[in-house]
């Protein structure tokens, strides 16, 4: 089997990245116990979106590129939620010292 | 050049060759004129709230009416619009389907503000930015009914949500406040970017578009793993913002940490915009997966109907009974999403409307009894009766019909919904859905008879403490309105269901998008 | 195979070990400040990965908006809750991140396979590059009006409602009763439900 090195990256590769980042992120977002670690998660799940959106964007939608904006307006978005999840996280500290997700357990589940 | 460009990205957009008029005609920023209200007024209220805190609670009641009721008169002016016409070049269709659920959305909103003020003054919350916020929700609920662009789903959905993370915590002094908005965040962002994973799987499908038509012709003419995937992406979203068993686990807490009113509104408007979703996704765009989708549904409703109905007996605090029992509700609604004909499209919109009054009627009356005793446990309503008649009658009233007992507004719902599912053979479903209506009277009667039955004497402590009625307080007479009116509807509207009815059934035959689903 | 190529592929790979590697420390370091500093690693090398994309536009935006802004609120954040914690032990725990290890790994495998059985409609029309930011404006401006006047909408109410949960001023009263209040919920705690919680 021979095995040639692509003179162009495909498309797949990128794909591939992103797929590695998204399961990355769910991993933590289950697993981790510090809120602010599972708010970092969740970007890192929003980037690889991104990722997919802008590499889609290049090589299949080279003219009107739609991906780049669908990824900006993710970028907006993502910032907002990560301003807002900050806030709650903080009165949530006033109120209960901690951040340790275990002990969010105020609210039965 | 670049006018060209655009134009011609414009035309492509259309899809329709309507393309020769000026920018103005192109856009038909007319369809989004009610949403205009919404945000008219939300920007005043922010206004307002700048000139101080009393300034704030005399004026911004007045306003929020005055955008939600002017946002429902345009909505009406609306309703079957001869010569529909895609608006902002593809981004927004104001169907009757839209409408109808913008409506709903609207008029939660309106019900839930008569029901906020004074429990935001009594928990010492600024009213200003608290209406401000639910606008904002209603803004992003309603954009979300008409939306018809993977872009202004994301946009109009995370609006929606994050103006439902800041109203969850918005007790800030309240550990389960927040804990409850931390949590809601937390899944609802995760729900998102799985979202997003889908949209954009389905945007590289396309090969470049992000319209739900260019989806829904993509779709037809692939059928490979990537499409399962997107399928179930996009679905485990539409099931966490409709909160399907066994995407709920939100639900229960968040209802329980949230202030009362802003319950009442996740549990009618965000799950109507959820629908008006599912509905523009489902069937607008995986019509060549109906098989697949419609067993995932089924599944999901069996669950939401059995789990939610059962779980609901053993809840003690009357918040959390009805976060269960809406979880019920919502696997009623499937049924007649899973149908997909003309009747069970007709009857979700019937039985979303109907919701809509029974819900936030016993959402009224279990707002009023807290802002009076402090206290949401059922035990504490025992022999309520001989001290407040009104919220006893108002709330076995909206139980009753919330089970489904003949003469109410809730009755008529079901039925139809049920008799949609007979009629396209789901059985299974059907039968789910009669056994679980007869465990949820079980526990709406418990309720009543807790109320109604007991003796002086075995009155809970906090009823033998019940304070004097008084309505004199601002912002009273506002929930006294809202709560008269929606058991009003709900008792009276059975009997004068005929008009629901050719409305539903309208709202389904003026949306091009179902009628080609019907066949 | 020219030197610019060769030169793009190395990049990419720098980059993808970058991004894999931090999102990996991003997730696995027991210390937050670190992962802090990695998710900025991540986030730049996205950024890198922008400009191979040919969008220079969106690489700065990526820059400018989660490196200099969310991820400097995340590090505030840190500092502002960073107390000492003594994490108590959860049984299992071990076996609850091996199984979740295994769920992540097979959805990976899922979407690894996605990606390269489905015939995406390659080659695609040739990319723009350096016109990238003025077709992102015309975008803007005609058929994505709608959600980006709605993404307005949508910061207007985060940056209201963050500063409202996160400010420390209390209405001591009720503007119309006059009565004393708590900003919590109208429904009192009765029996606390955990007991570590009673003494507030």
């Amino acid at each position: 089997m021979e095995f040639t090195i692509p003179t162009t990256i495909p498309l797949q590769a990128y794909l591939a990245l992103a797929a590695v980042l998204f399961c990355t992120g769910v991993w933590g977002l289950i697993n981790s116990r510090n809120a602010v670690r599972v708010l970092m998660s969740i970007e890192l799940m929003l980037n690889a979106v991104n990722i997919n959106l802008m590499a889609f964007s290049n090589y299949l939608d080279g003219q009107l590129i739609r991906g780049q904006v669908f990824a900006i307006f993710v970028i907006t978005v993502a910032a907002a939620e990560a301003a807002v999840g900050l806030a709650i996280l903080l009165s949530l500290y006033r109120n209960r010292e901690t951040v340790d997700m275990e002990r969010f357990n105020l609210l039965r589940w | 050049m670049f006018l060209l460009g655009a134009l011609s990205s414009v035309a492509d957009a259309i899809g329709s060759g309507a393309g020769t008029g000026g920018l103005n005609l192109q856009l038909n920023a007319g369809a989004i004129a009610p949403e205009a209200a919404v945000l008219i007024a939300l920007l005043t209220c922010l206004l307002v709230d700048l000139a101080g805190e009393k300034a704030a609670s005399r004026w911004v009641p007045p306003i929020c009416y005055a955008g939600l009721g002017s946002a429902l008169v345009l909505l009406a002016l609306q309703w079957n619009t001869p010569d529909l016409q895609p608006a902002f070049v593809g981004s927004f269709l104001a169907d009757n389907l839209a409408i109808a659920f913008r409506a709903v959305v609207a008029a939660s909103t309106l019900i839930s503000l008569l029901l906020s003020w004074r429990y935001v003054e009594q928990s010492g919350t600024p009213v200003g930015e608290y209406a401000g916020i639910l606008l904002a929700a209603t803004l992003g609920a309603m954009f979300l009914c008409g939306a018809t662009d993977l872009v202004t789903i994301f946009v109009s959905l995370e609006t929606l949500s994050v103006s439902s993370y800041l109203l969850a915590g918005y007790m800030k002094r309240d550990a389960r406040s927040s804990e409850a908005a931390l949590k809601y965040l937390l899944v609802g962002s995760a729900a998102a970017a799985v979202f997003l994973y889908g949209a954009s799987l389905l945007y590289g499908l396309t090969g470049g578009a992000t319209g739900l038509d260019a989806v829904a012709l993509a779709l037809r003419t692939s059928a490979s793993p990537v499409t399962a995937l997107a399928l179930v992406f996009v679905l485990a979203t539409v099931a966490f913002k409709i909160a399907a068993v066994p995407f709920h686990q939100w639900t229960p807490d968040v209802y329980e940490g949230s202030p009362t009113p802003v319950v009442a509104f996740l549990s009618v408007g965000s799950k109507a915009a959820g629908f008006a979703l599912a509905l523009r996704i489902l069937v607008g765009c995986f019509e060549s997966f109906d098989a697949q989708w419609k067993l995932l549904f089924t599944v999901l409703a069996v669950l939401s109907m059995v789990l939610g109905n059962v779980v609901a007996l053993a809840q003690t605090s009357m918040k959390r009974m009805l976060a269960y029992s809406s979880i019920g509700q919502a696997g009623f609604v499937m049924i007649g999403l899973v149908c997909g004909t003309e009747d069970g499209f007709a009857a979700m919109v019937l039985y979303m409307a109907a919701y809509l009054f029974m819900n936030l009627g016993a959402f009224a009356c279990i707002i009023l009894f807290s802002l009076r005793t402090g206290s949401d446990r059922i035990a504490d309503y025992a022999g309520l009766y001989q001290k407040d008649p009104l919220i006893t009658l108002g709330l076995s009233l909206c139980l009753l019909s919330l089970g489904g007992i003949p003469p109410m507004l809730g009755f008529f719902g079901k039925i139809y919904l049920f008799f949609a599912g007979w009629a396209d053979h789901q059985y299974l479903l059907v039968v789910v859905g009669l056994v679980t209506s007869v465990v949820s009277i079980y526990y709406y009667i418990s309720v009543i008879k807790m109320m109604v039955v007991k003796e002086p004497q075995e009155a809970s402590d906090v009823v033998k403490a019940y304070p004097a009625i008084n309505w004199s307080v601002a912002g009273l007479p506002a929930l006294r309105t809202a709560l008269v009116g929606c058991v009003i509807v709900t008792a009276v509207g059975g009997i004068l269901s005929n008009p629901l009815f050719t409305w539903a059934s309208q709202a389904v035959t003026g949306t091009p998008m179902l009628v080609q689903a019907i066949g | 195979m020219t030197i610019a190529s060769i030169t793009q592929l190395i990049c990419f790979v720098a980059l993808s070990a970058t991004l894999v590697l931090g999102a990996l420390g991003v997730v696995l370091l027991p210390n937050i400040v670190y992962s802090a500093f990695l998710l900025g690693g991540v986030f730049l090398s996205v950024a890198g990965l922008y400009l191979l994309l040919n969008a220079s536009f969106v690489a700065a935006a990526q820059v400018l908006v989660y490196v200099g802004a969310v991820n400097v609120l995340i590090l505030f954040a840190i500092m502002l809750v960073n107390k000492k914690e003594n994490l108590a032990a959860i049984p299992g725990l071990g076996l609850r991140r091996l199984l979740s290890g295994a769920v992540c790994g097979g959805l990976f495998l899922l979407l690894i396979r996605v990606a390269f059985t489905t015939p995406w409609a390659l080659p695609g029309p040739e990319a723009v590059g350096e016109e990238a930011t003025i077709r992102i404006g015309e975008h803007l401006f005609s058929d994505y009006l709608l959600p980006f006047e709605l993404a307005s909408v949508l910061l207007l109410m985060s940056m209201i409602g963050a500063i409202v949960l996160a400010r420390r001023d209390v209405l001591s009263s009720d503007v119309i009763t006059g009565e004393a209040v708590d900003q919590g919920l109208i429904e009192k705690e009765r029996t606390p439900l955990l007991l570590e919680n009673s003494p507030r």
